[in-house]
């Protein structure tokens, strides 16, 4: 029996019970469309693929973090004494970044080519989920570590769920574990980091997929006002996986020069009675929100000032998500310009006022 | 005599040289490179069976063509003359003896960069207007004056690294000038001069990727396919002999300075990586990077290969470019000439004067002592120190801030590391990347004083008099 024959049979058998030649037929009939704004499609893969260098260093973390009450000397044993663990680390906690970075990418593209519009809401809501869960896992494994930074930093993130009237001071309780942050604190945000979430982000991760796969790529308004004669298209096996595969090396180089050069830090080991250090800010991705709820509240001082903000900025958010429902203009070439401004006060509004957090941090 | 330092706040002179440094590499070395594919492949078109495509090669040779004399012409000549500047201004003393030493192979190069700017704009305005035979050798020309300027400026960059022990041996004696050949075919010439050669090459291939991603590839898809594959095939040598080539180059630098690749600069990775050893590696996984790239956006999908896509191929190439640039560099400390001066300007010889006699003692243009002046204070004495003798590698606030590395250290702490850099003792870590602190046990405590008041600003200082640029 030839190798040949071996593998055909073996893969006859596999195929039988998994329909692998019915995947393959439907991924080599599956199209991806080539317009001059192609290059938003790859961020979503790239966020795909920065998510699983997540996956794999976190498992690799976790075989010698210990959460809890030795959660800051565990970590300064990974980062100080265990081979290779401070590259590890330094690409877990990069990989994070640029994952969030490449999800934010990939939100705004699909906002701008109107990618949530009928049949893709669910595509958009669940994009949004995901997000979100992603911001979760950020604040929640930037605590881990117990260094100084990241107590302080969480000490004063946990007040924003606190200053929400009723229920906030007991929201922050629970996820505190008691009135302050303290190893208990690290105790929870470890579960809720490696099982809770997951548990939560990958089943929504695989129906996000599934219906990328089962909608396609969506076209942005100028293409599709173009007859269907003059529209591109590759075909995603092999010609779109190659040219994701090379944006995965891109990512994976760019990675690994980040992790390398510039590894992750680890600060003093935190102290709950000492002060807390000058310059705490959360991380760029709450920047934005933190500074638009302290520029309300010094446009509108006391209790009434933090409510409004809150208040004000989760009606925005409500109507960011909720965006497919009321802009669902279907003529083909035409986009509600109402939605296209919003979106651009939505970029405007994040970057400015993440560039003035910065600024007054300094 | 020290010279007038050049205070680069923040940034730090040395990377104004790195960031010009880097930028005139990328088209320098495609100059070299760009002059080897420009007659190959104007050979491979004049013997293609098909005239037709032939024809269309020819049209994409000139149009590249015309991109490779502005950008080399112009812009690889600008940012030329702009590394002379920048060193000249950040290490005169370094300079000065690159020019005494060198004084006619830079005549000789010159020669050659007056030949190479010569024959390329010949062989761009003689396109279809002269013999084809003849344009091809004027390609030719051009391509050997340039592979003339990187085997000379090699054998200059390469001293840097490894003089060799002949030419140490009567430097300082004014007699360096009898061993040239010694200094320029010096121990890391050859390997890096095979490494520069493949860098040249694939340069060549990754701009020729631009010109080519340009052609439209529904109209002239047998066009676009051949040149973009051919483009790419550029990058396979120096991708396969780069490791080897590395190995080799590495072996040729003295122990004492490869034991920079195994000693962690940084806390982080103490004992396992350096940050010399992880940028060397950076060269390494983004070529790598580059060829599956190329390969797959490229070579794989040449009709659909867009601006964006070899825009992305020259962004990597860049990293790559810098990391070796960086490493290079790197790979020198703690000297800016291999064990002939330290990467502060102090010569290796003059440490033990300097302990004497003091640092400030030959400052000529930084001091104002004297002269009816107010006496200074050990606060502008440690400034002026600090300018001279760690501003070259380090700022206050900005690109190794002395301010962070210092953190955490009273006026005390402080104190020892600098009595720890001035002993220099044989088995300090710090003598793998750093100068010894030169100067008197007063030049120390000045430094102290300084550095103190800017790393504890709460630290009383003494009143600041003004530091003129006149004796």
């Amino acid at each position: 029996m030839t190798s040949k024959t071996v593998s055909s049979s073996v893969y006859g058998w596999v195929d039988d019970r998994l329909g692998l030649s019915e995947m393959a037929a439907f991924a080599r009939h599956k199209t991806v469309p080539v317009h001059s704004q192609s290059f938003w499609y790859y961020w979503g893969g790239i966020s795909l693929f920065l998510f699983l260098v997540q996956c794999f260093t976190g498992v690799l973390l976790l075989v010698y973090y210990r959460p809890g009450a030795e959660a800051f000397e565990s970590v300064r044993q990974i980062t100080f004494v265990m081979h290779f663990g401070w590259l590890i680390r330094s690409a877990h906690s990069w990989s994070a970044n640029l994952m969030l970075f490449a999800i934010f990418v990939h939100m705004f593209s699909v906002f701008f080519m109107k990618a949530y519009r009928k049949p893709r809401e669910f595509g958009w809501l669940s994009g949004m989920a995901l997000l979100g869960l992603a911001t979760v896992f950020g604040f929640s494994g930037y605590l881990l570590p117990m260094d100084e930074l990241s107590y302080f930093a969480t000490k004063v993130g946990l007040e924003i769920p606190a200053a929400v009237p009723l229920i906030g001071p007991a929201i922050a309780n629970m996820l505190r574990g008691g009135p302050e942050v303290s190893e208990f604190t690290v105790q929870r945000f470890f579960a809720l980091h490696v099982v809770v979430l997951p548990a939560v982000f990958l089943p929504l991760l695989g129906f996000h997929l599934w219906l990328v796969q089962r909608h396609g790529n969506a076209v942005p308004p100028c293409e599709e006002a173009k007859p269907a004669s003059e529209r591109k298209s590759i075909p995603f096996m092999p010609g779109f996986l190659r040219k994701d595969l090379a944006m995965w090396l891109i990512s994976l180089n760019i990675l690994a020069l980040l992790a390398s050069v510039f590894p992750w830090s680890l600060g003093k080991q935190y102290d709950a009675l000492s002060p807390a250090p000058m310059g705490i800010h959360p991380e760029w991705y709450f920047m934005s929100p933190f500074e638009m709820l302290k520029l309300l509240g010094n446009w509108l001082p006391g209790e009434f000032g933090e409510i409004a903000g809150l208040l004000l900025f989760s009606a925005g958010i409500v109507l960011w998500i909720l965006i497919p429902f009321y802009d669902v203009e279907r003529e083909a070439g035409r986009r509600s310009r109402a939605a296209h401004y919003f979106g651009l006060a939505a970029v405007i509004l994040l970057l400015a006022t993440t560039a003035i957090g910065y600024w007054t941090i300094r | 005599m020290n010279y007038p330092f050049w205070d680069i706040p923040h940034l730090g002179s040395g990377w104004v040289i790195g960031l010009i440094a880097i930028f005139h590499v990328m088209i320098s070395q495609f100059a070299v490179g760009g002059g080897l594919y420009l007659p190959m492949a104007e050979r491979k078109a004049m013997r293609m069976a098909d005239k037709e495509v032939a024809a269309e090669w020819h049209k994409q040779l000139v149009r590249h063509s015309k991109f490779f004399l502005i950008l080399t012409g112009v812009f690889g000549t600008v940012s030329g003359v702009g590394i002379w500047f920048a060193i000249g201004l950040t290490h005169p003393e370094a300079t000065s003896t690159l020019i005494h030493n060198f004084v006619f192979g830079w005549a000789i190069e010159w020669v050659f960069f007056m030949v190479e700017l010569t024959t390329i704009a010949v062989y761009y305005s003689t396109w279809d207007r002269i013999d084809p035979r003849l344009h091809l050798k004027v390609g030719w020309a051009y391509a050997v004056a340039s592979v003339f300027t990187l085997i000379i400026i090699n054998g200059i960059l390469a001293f840097m690294l490894t003089p060799g022990d002949a030419w140490l041996a009567v430097a300082g004696t004014g007699q360096e000038a009898s061993k040239f050949w010694n200094a320029f075919f010096n121990p890391t010439y050859w390997p890096s001069l095979l490494l520069r050669t493949g860098v040249c090459t694939s340069l060549a291939g990754v701009w020729a990727l631009i010109t080519s991603s340009r052609i439209d590839g529904d109209k002239q898809p047998a066009l676009k396919t051949s040149m973009v594959q051919w483009s790419v095939k550029w990058l396979v040598p120096s991708f396969v002999a780069t490791p080897f080539l590395l190995v080799w180059y590495l072996f040729m630098v003295p122990a004492s300075q490869r034991a920079l690749l195994t000693l962690g600069i940084d806390t982080i990775a103490g004992g396992t990586f350096s940050s010399v050893t992880r940028i060397a590696l950076i060269i390494v996984t983004t070529s790598a990077t580059i060829v599956g790239v190329a390969y797959y956006l490229a070579y794989r999908n040449p009709v659909d290969f867009n601006l964006s896509h070899a825009v992305s191929v020259l962004l990597l190439a860049l990293i790559a470019t810098g990391a070796g640039e960086y490493a290079r560099e790197m790979l020198r400390k703690p000297y800016v000439i291999g064990r002939w001066m330290f990467s502060n300007g102090v010569r290796v010889s003059y440490v033990s004067r300097i302990n004497t006699e003091g640092y400030l003692a030959h400052s000529e243009w930084t001091w104002n002592a004297g002269a009816g002046n107010p006496p200074p204070s050990s606060y502008s004495r440690g400034e002026a120190i600090f300018r001279g003798e760690c501003g070259s590698c380090h700022t206050l606030g900005g690109y190794r801030s002395l301010r962070t590395l210092l953190d955490g250290r009273d006026r005390a702490g402080i104190n020892n590391f600098l009595v720890m850099l001035h002993e220099y003792k044989a088995d300090s870590p710090y003598r793998r990347f750093m100068p010894p602190l030169s100067g008197t046990k007063q030049d120390v405590d000045d430094l102290t004083d300084y550095l103190n008041a800017q790393v504890n600003p709460s630290a009383p200082v003494a009143k600041k008099p003004v530091l003129t640029a006149q004796k």
